[in-house]
């Protein structure tokens, strides 16, 4: 009992002392138009500083967010396009042409190292708006990070099979079903944000560890900023994503906090 | 004048033939069922086992009156009851309520509280008589120490009833002195109960097939019964005898509480709770068999926790507004409204799949209303 008291509060205490200074590349962040209403980009800096957070592959919905954060920020902000004006769009964007009047309105204005995240389960991926965005990825050689389903994913890699793929939270599957994505896809990484599965209190789950054994250079992890106050749970979730990735041999922690990140955007 | 009378009373039970004629159960079996398990109310006491004195009435009458009394303010300047109002369903009636500074959050109502898993907001304790304790150890509420405490009861009229039940003060450690506290207070809000309602008459009613009493149960009300079991989708979350499921969630109420700080809400509850020496599974529960520890064993930190609230429960609701955890809606109306344009946008994906805007028509809205009203037409 007492052990695992122990073990569920450093959930919260913070990293091991080795692992305080694990730089993180956040894979998974937003800063949408409400959050851009209620905290400065600056003050979004200091949060992602304080976290340790070196690098974050942001979206926004819409995309100003994203501007500015790249603005005040040009070191640590890695710009995605989003094909959402507002987050509530998340459901019906693939049936809204107007979505690639947007999309190739920013793609001609700014530069961005991936389309999304966007929200596609099963035959959305059909859809002439989400075949569309997935061409404009491709003639930019874009990643595109992927919220959806498995269906969704296979959808995307018939259509475009030298894609690169982030797919969001794993898709919310199991780790043998994330291990098959990653087996059956070279070119597919994984991210881990708003998954709390990994770890408990008695450190890390033995389907993870052995899946994250097989797949090192695939996976990364992300706080998922999906509502402005989340901002203030990038330094708790970078505390705890500390935490559970000590768990693991530290070539091992380091990729997943950072390198497989860097290495998904400089693979061509 | 006798003419008059007659007149009026003929009025009357015409109304009353009509209202007879017309009364009704407009119920399917599907919602019978779902009505039933609402109840029954209000449940069977049973002694807190963490509590050594849950239950005595030497205990409930210490506790009142600690309750009531300043004495358990370090400057003697504020009692339980300044936030949690007995005209007011022992909930605060300002939106935030205020102790030595404003406070975060609005002072939850102590009714029914007996029946909870996790106390507070944010489930920070996972009993009462621990829960009891923080008002008056925070330096922004009560702003006692365990000490100042201690030297405190010594020097007030309540000494005699509190080494009646716990024995002699001085021969106490100071932490015992608070958590014995406490349990009086606990034993004391064990009490606070809301009573059988018009909803609970009707729900009775059909449990024992009396159809014809069970039409008493006004129409709109039943409307508005449907709507929160079925398309508000209501009991999903406000479920049981208690109308809560005693858990935490994201009901899309905003949670800054200034520009630069925000209310984790079970994420630091849960921070509380890993951190507190007075758990049920701790030194200072009386349960010997730590018979309810098996919740703070077993609860594992989500991502999801932050920001989310625990349901509160609809008893006696109607007395107890402004709602939420920071006491952002005024009314029941506005807490309709709020769900009824819910704003998906602040909800993840992933999250609260249930949550969807409910887009009731007005007379939808007043019959939910009138629903939620009648879990509150006791005597209080």
């Amino acid at each position: 009992m007492i052990r695992s008291l122990v073990a569920t509060t450093l959930i919260f205490a913070g990293s091991f002392a080795y692992a305080q200074d694990l730089p993180i590349f956040d894979a998974h962040m937003h800063y949408s138009h409400d959050a851009v209403l209620q905290i400065p980009p600056d003050q979004i800096v200091k949060i992602l500083r304080d976290a340790g957070i070196k690098k974050a592959l942001v979206s926004s919905s819409d995309d100003d967010g994203t501007q500015k954060l790249k603005a005040a920020a040009p070191d640590i902000i890695v710009p995605a396009l989003r094909p959402y004006r507002q987050r509530g769009e998340t459901g019906t964007w693939m049936h809204d042409p107007a979505i690639i009047d947007y999309l190739e309105e920013r793609l001609a204005k700014f530069n961005y190292e991936a389309i999304g995240e966007f929200h596609a389960f099963g035959d959305d991926i059909k859809t002439d708006v989400v075949q569309r965005m997935i061409a404009l990825a491709r003639e930019r050689n874009l990643l595109l990070h992927h919220h959806g389903d498995r269906q969704a994913l296979d959808l995307i890699f018939a259509s475009w099979p030298e894609a690169r793929v982030l797919w969001a939270h794993s898709g919310f599957d199991r780790p043998d079903e994330v291990a098959e994505a990653l087996e059956t896809y070279p070119r597919l990484w994984a991210d881990l944000a708003y998954r709390s599965d990994m770890s408990n209190a008695q450190g890390l789950a033995p389907d993870w560890r052995k899946t994250f054994a097989a797949y090192p250079d695939r996976f990364m992890v992300g706080t998922d900023t999906f509502a402005p106050e989340r901002w203030y749970y990038v330094g708790p979730h970078a505390d705890y994503t500390r935490r559970w990735l000590s768990d693991l041999p530290a070539g091992i922690a380091r990729k997943i906090a950072y390198e497989n990140a860097e290495t998904m955007l400089m693979t061509q | 004048m006798i003419k008059s009378v007659f007149g009026l009373l003929a009025l009357f039970l015409g109304a009353l033939w009509m209202s007879a004629a017309t009364a009704e159960v407009i119920l399917s079996d599907n919602e019978i069922a779902l009505t039933l398990s609402h109840g029954p109310w209000p449940p069977a006491f049973v002694a807190d086992p963490s509590n050594r004195v849950s239950g005595l009435p030497a205990a409930i009458k210490l506790g009142k009156g600690l309750f009531f009394n300043p004495v358990l303010s370090r400057d003697g300047s504020m009692s339980c009851s300044d936030c949690h109002d007995p005209s007011h369903g022992f909930a605060d009636p300002k939106a935030r309520s205020v102790g030595k500074v404003i406070l975060d959050r609005n002072a939850l109502s102590l009714t029914n509280v007996r029946g909870h898993r996790w106390f507070g907001w944010a489930g920070g304790n996972d009993n009462l008589w621990a829960q009891s304790l923080v008002p008056i150890l925070n330096p922004d509420e009560m702003n006692h120490d365990d000490e100042s405490l201690k030297t405190a009861i010594a020097k007030s009229t309540w000494i005699q009833d509190y080494e009646a039940l716990f024995g002699p003060l001085s021969e106490q450690a100071a932490t015992d002195v608070s958590v014995n506290i406490a349990k009086s207070l606990a034993a004391y809000q064990e009490t606070l109960e809301t009573g059988p309602t018009s909803f609970d008459r009707f729900r009775n009613a059909m449990e024992r097939g009396d159809i014809a009493a069970a039409a008493h149960y006004p129409l709109a009300a039943q409307r508005g019964l449907q709507i929160f079991l079925g398309r508000g989708n209501c009991a999903f979350c406000h479920s049981g005898p208690a109308f809560t499921n005693r858990e935490f969630h994201d009901a899309g109420v905003p949670y800054f509480i200034n520009q630069t700080r925000v209310d984790t809400g079970r994420y630091g509850g849960l921070e509380a709770l890993f951190a507190s020496p007075f758990t049920l599974a701790g030194s200072y529960s009386d349960d010997r068999e730590k018979s309810g520890a098996w919740a703070v064993r077993q609860v594992q930190p989500l991502h999801s926790d932050f920001g989310t609230f625990r349901v509160p429960s609809l008893r006696g609701t109607a007395r107890t507004a402004p709602y939420m955890h920071n006491g952002s809606l005024a009314d029941l109306q506005a807490v309709v409204d709020h769900y009824n344009t819910i704003d998906l946008e602040r909800l993840h994906t992933d999250g609260e799949a249930i949550l969807t805007p409910l887009a009731l028509s007005k007379r939808e809205s007043s019959d939910l209303l009138k629903f939620l009203r009648t879990l509150s037409d006791d005597e209080g």
